[in-house]
């Protein structure tokens, strides 16, 4: 495949338009695109890394990130701010974050520093509004979609506190939820009983008994079967990047370790994970590629998960020192 | 995100509780709060469309063999004639307009349908059967087979027992907080229904009664067939039976004006549960009583889905007779239409360790659309070490749409724990927004927890076969607001 051959190659095509090896090579020139991208090649074994290159706007921030520019951007942040819709108090302040396919990111830092801001901005939440940058997905401008169009595209959130919905079973809920991924794909909808053959498999991914299926949803969930509700439609939808909003808070480790189980079987070479976390336990259990340091509504730093325990054995005052 | 206005008003009277613990949920959008003194009832001579309905109610049913129901219509005879006809000057009618009654032309229905073999009787076989078409017991259509030993289910006048016949002429009518509407069924009942459960009886089968309207106006028409179904259940000492109300009209879209009553007496130790599905044209006026006498240790639960009618009102009222009564009210009103949904209960506690439940929740989709709730605890001065509970929930979804909500408590005894509260709203938009994030549109979502805000109250019909139905009827009625707007 081509991306063994073209690991330095960038491209001057526009971002929608895929790069297989076109006969006029003559398109293509070779330059260095360290600084454009924030890939990293832990992952590089992977079989198949499809190569698709986008011009990306060269005027964004150096990217602290090394490695191979092979792989194809999933998530490109560029420069994000936004505020509370109600309040206008400025949270995201200029965040760059590239996100490749097959990556695993990590976001800490502080509490207020903007982490659970950013992720809830990325899936279109109504509480805040974005008012300067860009944020493409899949090299679709993700600013233009609704949230509902968001999660159809590919992305999934978490929630931190997910919302107890009362008179709402959790297997109608999650069967509305496929049907609409499967209505955007063209294909039929599935009925009730069709579903359940569906989803009954999937519970013992998250380790949960099958009553937990007729429950309404979230609704007198334990903060543990709430965290695993939310694996579970991530398990079931499917997503291109997943971004887990504190997954581990309020989780006992083996609770944690079922989450995380859960998590890492989704995990394919093409599809990405952004982990919002205050704890390194969590990134014991799923690997990140690169951490990034969140701090006034910036990220501050990026390095690999040594990072994270330097973060853990010195604390904030120390990343911000180095 | 659509933008929902919407204007509504609470009314409050909340007479200040002596002790315990008065919890208010808290109050979205404009709302005003009253606070006012109750009139006394003032004693008045009845006016002339009252004294015309009268005869027409006499005339219309002729002298009975029956001594109850001659001894309960010359009761209801004697108090209409000294009733005068509701108006809005009236607290317990102040947002509940009877006038279009009154302007129509009344026609008691004095002989059962013709053709009831027509009727659609597609009655569960799990449950004992029972057909009331306007007003009369339609022996063919019941099944009555499966009732254990000592148990009577059918009208009055077929009743063998002495012993039984003597029980319900003591309790039948004993009832003083009526008002005019329970004096018209009382005058116009043509029969009555009996259920019977003797004493440690245990009913399994559910008695399923289904009232249909068969006659009716077209829409608009002036003439309006009254009809009066009237119902008795005792339940003796440690007796159990389920007891499912449905009512129907038979065409969708008919005049009718529907005034039944229920009477239920439940003995020490006993237990009704009560479902009661109104699925009236949406053109009919409904108006029922349900009136329950709970002895002690007894339990009675109603829940209560209310669809139908362009005017509906069910008056409940709990009387405890014993100590350590269970009462639980749920109710579900829905206003699709131009419609009156209205609720008033009435719970009276006079003994100690009574425990009270209720919850009532009300939609309005509709911008003439209007839901009425006065809900009223009273614990009386021996009530000691009460636990009653009350909470209204109205979910508002049209502009202009109304409700008006008067949830009180009044607490003479001083050991007690009462909470009461009112919440009018819109849908949650962190609710709406989970939809979404999980790739769901907004109208689906709406659609979904609209629907799941009374689904929290069918889920409580005992029933399954009952729960379906009625669900999908609620899904349809909702579904086609949403088409219509």
């Amino acid at each position: 495949m081509a991306s063994a051959l073209l690991p330095l190659l960038s491209s001057s095509s526009s971002p929608s338009r895929p790069l297989c090896l076109p006969s006029n090579s003559s398109l293509f020139t070779i330059l260095s695109t360290r600084r454009l991208r924030l890939c990293c090649n832990s992952r590089k074994n992977r079989p198949h890394v499809t190569l698709r290159l986008s011009a990306i706007d060269s005027t964004a921030p150096l990217s602290k990130g090394s490695g191979d520019d092979s792989k194809k951007p999933l998530l490109e942040v560029r420069d994000l701010t936004a505020v509370i819709a109600e309040t206008k108090q400025e949270i995201l302040k200029g965040v760059n974050l590239v996100v490749c396919e097959g990556e695993v990111h990590a976001i800490m830092g502080k509490n207020g520093s903007g982490k659970s801001t950013l992720s809830k901005v990325l899936v279109g939440h109504p509480d805040y509004e974005v008012t300067r940058g860009s944020v493409v997905f899949k090299g679709e401008n993700l600013l233009d979609m609704e949230p509902e169009e968001r999660s159809l595209a590919g992305l999934f959130m978490s929630f931190q506190s997910p919302v107890e919905i009362p008179g709402v079973n959790n297997i109608d809920f999650l069967n509305m939820a496929y049907n609409a991924r499967r209505k955007q794909l063209g294909e039929p909808e599935l009925g009730p009983l069709e579903f359940y053959a569906y989803i009954a498999p999937k519970l013992d991914l998250v380790n949960m008994k099958i009553d937990f299926l007729n429950r309404n949803v979230n609704e007198g969930f334990s903060g543990g079967e709430r965290k695993r509700n939310e694996i579970l439609q991530l398990a079931v939808l499917g997503a291109d990047l997943a971004i887990l909003d504190e997954i581990d808070s309020g989780l006992d480790v083996d609770a944690l370790r079922d989450v995380a189980k859960a998590v890492n079987a989704l995990l394919t070479p093409k599809n990405s994970v952004l982990m919002i976390t205050h704890y390194r336990r969590l990134l014991e259990f799923i690997k990140p590629t690169l951490v990034h340091i969140m701090e006034d509504g910036r990220i501050m730093k990026t390095g690999d998960s040594s990072l994270a325990e330097l973060l853990e054995k010195k604390g904030y005052a120390a990343i911000s020192a180095v | 995100m659509a933008a929902f206005a919407f204007t509504h008003q609470i009314h409050h009277i909340l007479p200040t509780p002596a002790s315990g613990r008065t919890k208010l949920r808290p109050k979205r959008g404009r709302s005003r709060v009253s606070i006012q003194a109750v009139a006394a009832p003032v004693a008045s001579f009845s006016n002339q469309f009252v004294l015309e309905l009268a005869e027409s109610l006499e005339d219309s049913f002729p002298s009975t063999s029956s001594l109850p129901l001659q001894k309960l219509r010359d009761i209801s005879s004697q108090s209409l004639l000294s009733t005068q006809w509701p108006s809005r000057k009236d607290e317990p009618f102040r947002f509940t307009d009877t006038s279009s009654l009154r302007q129509s032309e009344i026609k008691p229905i004095a002989h059962p349908p013709e053709f009831p073999a027509l009727l659609d009787n597609s009655g569960d076989p799990q449950f004992t059967n029972v057909v009331i078409a306007d007003g009369f017991i339609i022996d063919s259509l019941c099944n009555f087979s499966n009732l254990p030993d000592g148990v009577y289910v059918g009208s009055l006048s077929r009743l063998s027992s002495e012993g039984i016949a003597k029980r319900v002429a003591e309790l039948l009518g004993d009832f003083q907080w009526g008002d005019l509407f329970w004096s018209v069924n009382g005058m116009g009942a043509p029969d009555l229904m009996v259920v019977y459960v003797p004493e440690g009886c245990r009913v399994e089968n559910p008695i399923y009664l289904r009232y249909i309207s068969v006659e009716g106006g077209d829409e608009g028409a002036r003439k309006l067939p009254l009809s009066n179904p009237r119902v008795f259940v005792l339940v003796e000492k440690g007796g159990e039976i389920g007891i499912i109300e449905e009512f129907v009209g038979k065409e969708v879209s008919q005049c009718y004006w529907a005034n039944p009553v229920l009477e239920v007496v439940i003995g020490g130790g006993g237990n009704v549960k009560h479902s009661y599905v109104q699925n009236q044209s949406l053109s009919a006026a409904h108006i029922k009583w349900t009136s329950v006498r709970q002895e002690s240790s007894s339990s009675y639960e109603l829940v209560e889905v209310s669809t139908g009618g362009k005017l509906s009102r069910h008056n409940v009222h709990v009387q405890q007779v014993g100590p350590d009564t269970m009462t639980e009210l749920t109710t579900f009103h829905l206003a699709v239409g131009d419609q009156t949904q209205d609720l008033h209960s009435k719970i009276v506690l006079d003994h100690p360790r009574g425990y009270s439940r209720q919850l009532h929740k009300c939609i309005v989709a509709h911008s003439l659309g209007q839901a009425v709730f006065d809900g009223n605890v009273k614990v009386n001065r021996y009530a000691q070490q009460t636990d009653a509970g009350q909470l209204t929930r109205s979910l508002l979804l049209e502009p202009r749409a109304t409700v008006n909500v008067k949830p009180n408590l009044q607490i003479v005894a001083d050991d007690v724990k009462c909470s009461h509260g009112a919440a009018i709203s819109d849908l949650e938009d962190s609710q709406l927004f989970y939809f979404q994030a999980r790739g769901i549109d907004l109208e689906t979502a709406r659609r979904a927890l609209i629907f799941s805000f009374g689904a929290e109250v069918i889920d409580r019909l005992p029933y399954s076969i009952v729960q379906r139905q009625v669900k999908s009827h609620v899904r349809e009625l909702l579904e086609s607001t949403q088409k219509a707007s």
